[in-house]
């Protein structure tokens, strides 16, 4: 017999106790992952839809909190276009819109002659001729899931869409998103010449100093600012807020996960007043004693992360499978997040068994063994 | 030169309760290797407290003990003693009812250096010296009342202890089953060396002792002659 095969005999005699602190590690370690990831993969997977696109610099309005909260002037593209380091300006407008089955869609409207065009992967159908107006290109997930077609039609904030194509991208939102003609968006949002943002390709983008060059050139023209894909949604308020939430929410998961454990373990110290007295009366020590307190604690909290993982893994995909989420977002834990989370559960546990396993070594053994 | 006692007391006193309560007043004892001592007195005279300061349990209020003559005053200082040199059986039993009888005993060598299979042989030996080798992978509700005592013995010696302290080791016990214990706990006396000191209000027990301390109302006091039965070294 070692400590830890005595730690497990100790756990399995209060079995139901054990199992159910172990779930609740498991739970909030589950929960964190999920949490977190689904926080970390919003910011992914936008970014990647807006690289998908083949954009260097994201240009907005000066100010906006949050991607899709302000619009600026179409207007403003040639001017962009014309400064050196710039080898083209795409505009780009978004919106949610309702579709005839009632479901929300993301729906972006592409201008004609953007190189956006340039970087769509057909799975079927065409992309739309210059001037061509009410048709769409439907990313492949969402045309799955409202089991459309190339050649069918789809209704548009109460407008008829000729499905044209079936688009085949990488990212989880644009494979679920409705691309339409700039203007024919323009109009059902009643928002003629806005865009949400302007995309901007350079000659130069592996070049920091270019590009920091051209961005600050944008700024100078225009009363917009100018940043890189990956730093376009740094600042913005929504993802931020997002991600406060998630993130609080599961370190509020996490934190419950610790009591848990520490509260199991309290009442295993004070349950077992009597015997921490006999291990005391036979010479363990008051380090040996702590110890197998804290082993306890390792294998409640080391149990319930491992299960906690496969609740992650599990309730992420169940969360993408929502469509409400999924089509916007797949949330994907990476194994770093996954690692480190798991870690945390079983550092923290560790620490909060601490505290019962010091209360442990305090209460004298005369007193434990009912002597004094 | 006359070796230096195995236990002594120089005017140890203890009180409870913020001095409220006297559980023993100045005691000045000393108890060689290798003897028998009885330590006798009424329910509340002070006897548990005695066996308790002796292993460190509890500490005097007042005054020194001393273990081969030195000093003993951390509390780390008599875990280690309760370790290698000090083997306590108990009225209760208290053993862990998880653990086999095996476990039980092996439970108390844990730190002491020796690796897990040397570990589980000295367990089995010392189950077997007290007679329940055949026993070992059973758990206390498992065993009789006698049983239980054997296993908490064997659990005092499997350490090879200088001195075991039995505290009414035969009180949870029927005549029968008292009586094997007391005889497992001479034998070990006997044979072995042992210092034994056992609590004890049976006077037939207290008799076959060579030493007989008697405690009233705190104060330690030893009447009689002394008796056989000292062990052989």
């Amino acid at each position: 017999m070692n400590h830890i095969q005595l730690a497990f005999r100790n756990l399995k005699r209060r079995r139901a106790r054990s199992i159910l602190t172990a779930l609740g590690v498991a739970l909030a370690v589950g929960s964190f992952i999920t949490l977190y990831g689904l926080s970390r993969s919003v910011y992914q997977n936008v970014q990647q839809s807006i690289e998908e696109h083949g954009s260097d610099l994201t240009v907005r309005r000066r100010g906006t909190a949050e991607l899709f909260g302000g619009t600026i002037p179409e207007t403003i593209a040639p001017r962009i276009a014309e400064i050196p380091g710039v080898v083209a300006v795409s505009g780009d407008l978004l919106s949610l819109a309702a579709t005839d089955q009632d479901a929300q869609v993301l729906a972006a409207g592409w201008p004609d002659g953007s190189f956006y065009w340039q970087n769509v992967p057909l799975e079927d159908g065409r992309q739309p001729q210059r001037e061509e107006r009410k048709v769409a290109l439907m990313g492949i997930d969402l045309a799955r899931a409202l089991q459309k077609h190339a050649g069918d039609t789809i209704g548009l904030l109460g407008e008829q869409f000729k499905i044209i194509g079936i688009t085949r991208f990488n990212s989880v939102i644009n494979r679920n998103m409705v691309v339409v003609p700039l203007t024919d968006l323009q109009e059902l949002t009643f928002r003629p010449g806005a865009l949400t943002f302007l995309s901007v390709k350079l000659a130069h983008p592996e070049d920091p100093a270019e590009v920091d060059r051209v961005s600050k050139a944008i700024e100078a023209a225009s009363d917009l600012s100018a940043s890189k894909s990956e730093d376009a949604l740094r600042n913005d308020s929504m993802i931020g807020l997002l991600r406060a939430v998630s993130a609080a929410m599961a370190w509020v998961a996490l934190l419950m996960g610790v009591l848990m454990v520490l509260n199991t373990l309290l009442m295993a110290v004070l349950e077992r007043t009597r015997e921490i007295g006999i291990l005391a009366a036979i010479g363990w020590s008051r380090g040996r004693i702590m110890a197998a307190i804290v082993i306890e604690g390792f294998i409640l909290s080391a149990i319930g992360s491992a299960a906690g993982i496969g609740i992650g893994v599990a309730g992420s995909h169940l969360l993408s499978a929502i469509p409400a989420i999924g089509r916007f977002v797949a949330v994907r834990p990476t194994p770093a997040l996954v690692a480190a989370t798991a870690l945390a559960a079983i550092v923290l546990g560790i620490l909060g068994s601490f505290y019962p396993a010091w209360l442990a070594t305090r209460q004298s053994p005369a007193v434990a063994l009912g002597r004094a | 030169m006359t070796p230096a006692p195995l236990i002594s007391f120089e005017h140890v006193g203890r009180e409870f309760d913020e001095g409220r309560i006297i559980a023993l007043k100045d005691v000045n004892l000393a108890i060689d290797k290798g003897q028998s001592v009885a330590v006798v007195g009424a329910s509340g005279s002070g006897k548990t407290t005695l066996i308790m300061l002796m292993c460190g349990i509890m500490f005097p209020s007042t005054g020194l003990i001393r273990w081969n003559g030195e000093p003993v005053t951390t509390s780390g200082a008599w875990t280690e003693l309760r370790h290698s040199a000090i083997g306590i059986v108990f009225q209760e039993f208290n053993l862990f009812p998880t653990l086999s009888a095996i476990e039980n005993v092996e439970i108390a060598t844990f730190g002491t250096g020796i690796d897990r299979g040397e570990r589980k042989v000295r367990a089995q030996t010392a189950l077997m010296a007290v007679g329940l080798g055949a026993r070992a992978t059973h758990l206390p509700h498992q065993l009789s009342g006698g049983e239980r005592q054997r296993v908490a013995v064997a659990r005092s010696i499997v350490n090879q202890p200088t001195v075991i302290l039995a505290d009414e080791p035969t009180g949870n016990l029927d005549s029968v089953s008292g009586g094997a214990i007391m005889d497992l706990l001479f034998d070990l006396h006997r044979t072995g060396g042992v210092t034994l000191v056992v609590v004890t209000h049976n006077s037939g027990d207290a008799d076959r002792c060579a030493r007989r301390i008697q405690v009233t109302d705190g104060e330690v006091s030893e009447p009689g002659p002394m008796r056989v039965h000292e062990a052989a070294s």
